[in-house]
């Protein structure tokens, strides 16, 4: 009996060319093109891939299994994305197990987030933009273009040098972590959900911002009392609220309709 | 002015695209100073009021999904004020600001209201419809053009006074609240993966990559370790308790795709 996690088609497909992987890294600049809070950059992560994922799932209904798998959330650092894209086409080439897959994919786009942000955001950009910038107050036109140009060598540089280097990293971690798919299955379940864990208190911004006044004493909600109970409690009791109403079969849909009530109540009453 | 403004239009809706599709840095102020001042025939000012800009945004960059004030709004109406009013690139941030904040808040708007289409989206992978996908995403790219070179058109083409009025004139409370939505949101998301990969024997992890975050404020870098170290020894536990089986998975596999 096969596994619902399995590929249909179990043969091993023809590898991706250079020329393949460096269309797919032109694609990867629309990453962000239908970001949205629900899945964040999870069609443009489709997108980029897709033309990978048709070479590689001839078989109709594993290209849409395949395909419905890479719609889930996703988020990560956009110059660094080509990374996990060589390592996710090279386990979906070689037809890995699919919960693996996923594993491997929830685990690296955390980690990969920040260090793209403490490198580019926090290094790279206020480094080139300050040259620049210096050059501009005083009148010269090269301010901009110099930023452009050594900003942007560094981006694309990243970009394509990921992408063969992830892909490669891909094929030949596979090959040796043949043993037991079973069990790697399992080991990225586990990386993945204590990502998850953490990706939940640090990513999901929801706090009280109330002062409850009785007489001279002062009361503060959120540091006094929720976070005395236990730090991130709201973005956890919400995230597992969601996850009971979605098991209730609610729609995503619903969930967001009720957050953005949520937020603009919040709001109104002064309390967030 | 109708040919400037719309220029400066074109512009922000082109860097208002690169803002999240490209991410060449094309919208950076001290880019888009140099581009508006060759519109309004003014590159000195512009390059000033744009290096002048570029160092106020410097700092405010889009981390962990908070986001700053409009960049690309900043840096064009910023501009465009500083050289038509012929205000000191100062006075022009002052300007520029409450656009900027106020533009921000229309983008939560918009990612909210995208959030919809995902639906939509996970029919398309389902039916394996790679256009459909791809037309989600060039529809993505199609709005954020419009809606930037709108924005960017009204203020430039109708005056700086009755734009700002207009922009003060929306209670602070809707678009705060929709800033306070938009950082709850990842939850949903959240909850969808959960739904998809949680299984009771995880929970062990999920609570211990929690406690990581939320108590010891660790970086998530840091927590996937500890969940990495965590998997190995689960690993190798495992493993070697099955031990001479251990090839047997392989076997297994091919009499499965058979």
């Amino acid at each position: 009996m096969a596994s619902n996690y399995v590929y249909e088609d179990q043969t091993k497909a023809e590898e991706l060319q250079p020329k393949q992987l460096r269309h797919l890294v032109w694609r990867s600049l629309l990453l962000q093109a239908s970001f949205n809070y629900e899945r964040m950059q999870a069609a443009g992560w489709l997108y980029s891939i897709l033309p990978g994922l048709r070479h590689i799932h001839k078989n109709k209904k594993d290209l849409s299994k395949s395909m419905k798998d890479n719609m889930e959330f996703f988020n990560t650092h956009p110059f660094l994305v080509t990374f996990i894209m060589g390592v996710i086409l090279a386990m979906e080439g070689n037809k890995e197990d699919r919960e693996t897959i996923r594993g491997i994919k929830v685990a690296t786009m955390g980690p990969l987030g920040g260090i793209g942000d403490a490198l580019f955001y926090l290094t790279l950009l206020p480094i080139t933009v300050g040259i620049g910038a210096s050059l501009a107050i005083d009148g010269n036109f090269l301010g901009p273009i110099v930023f452009l140009l050594m900003f942007n060598i560094i981006h694309f540089g990243v970009r394509f040098g990921l992408m063969t280097y992830g892909y490669k990293t891909g094929v030949k971690a596979i090959e040796k972590l043949k043993a037991g798919t079973k069990l790697i299955s399992r080991a990225a379940s586990i990386v993945g959900l204590t990502v998850v864990g953490g990706l939940i208190a640090t990513y999901v911004a929801f706090q009280i911002d109330y002062v409850w006044v009785q007489g001279e004493s002062e009361l503060n909600i959120q540091t006094d009392v929720l976070d005395q109970i236990m730090p991130a409690m709201l973005p956890l009791a919400y995230t597992l609220l969601m996850f009971w109403f979605l098991k209730k079969g609610r729609s995503p849909l619903t969930l967001i309709g009720i957050t953005v009530i949520v937020g603009l109540l919040g709001s109104y009453l002064g309390i967030m | 002015m109708l040919m400037e403004s719309l220029l400066i239009a074109l512009w922000a809706g082109i860097i208002g695209i690169d803002l999240y599709v490209g991410l060449t840095h094309i919208h950076r102020p001290v880019v888009t100073g140099l581009v508006v001042g060759l519109i309004l025939g003014d590159v000195t000012t512009g390059l000033i009021i744009g290096g002048t800009l570029e160092l106020i945004w410097m700092g405010m960059v889009p981390l962990a999904g908070a986001q700053p004030p409009n960049v690309v709004i900043g840096g064009t109406i910023g501009t465009a004020f500083g050289i038509i009013l012929g205000e000191d690139p100062q006075a022009a941030v002052g300007l520029a600001i409450p656009f900027a904040v106020a533009v921000q808040g229309l983008i939560t708007l918009l990612f909210t209201s995208f959030a919809p289409l995902m639906h939509k989206a996970d029919k398309f992978a389902l039916d394996a419809n790679h256009r459909g996908i791809e037309g989600i995403n060039y529809l993505g790219v199609t709005i954020l053009f419009v809606f930037n070179a709108v924005i960017a058109f009204l203020p430039i083409y109708f005056g700086a006074q009755q734009a700002t009025v207009l922009v003060e004139s929306v209670p602070e409370w809707i678009i705060g609240g929709l800033s306070i939505a938009g950082g709850i949101m990842p939850a949903v998301g959240f909850a969808l993966l959960l739904r998809i990969m949680m299984k009771t024997e995880y929970i062990m992890v999920f609570i211990v990559g929690f406690v990581l975050a939320a108590y010891l404020e660790m970086p998530i870098l840091a927590i996937s370790l500890i969940g990495l170290a965590i998997a190995l020894y689960d690993f190798y536990q495992n493993r070697d308790k099955q031990g001479p089986d251990n090839q047997s998975p392989q076997g297994e596999e091919i009499t499965d795709g058979i």
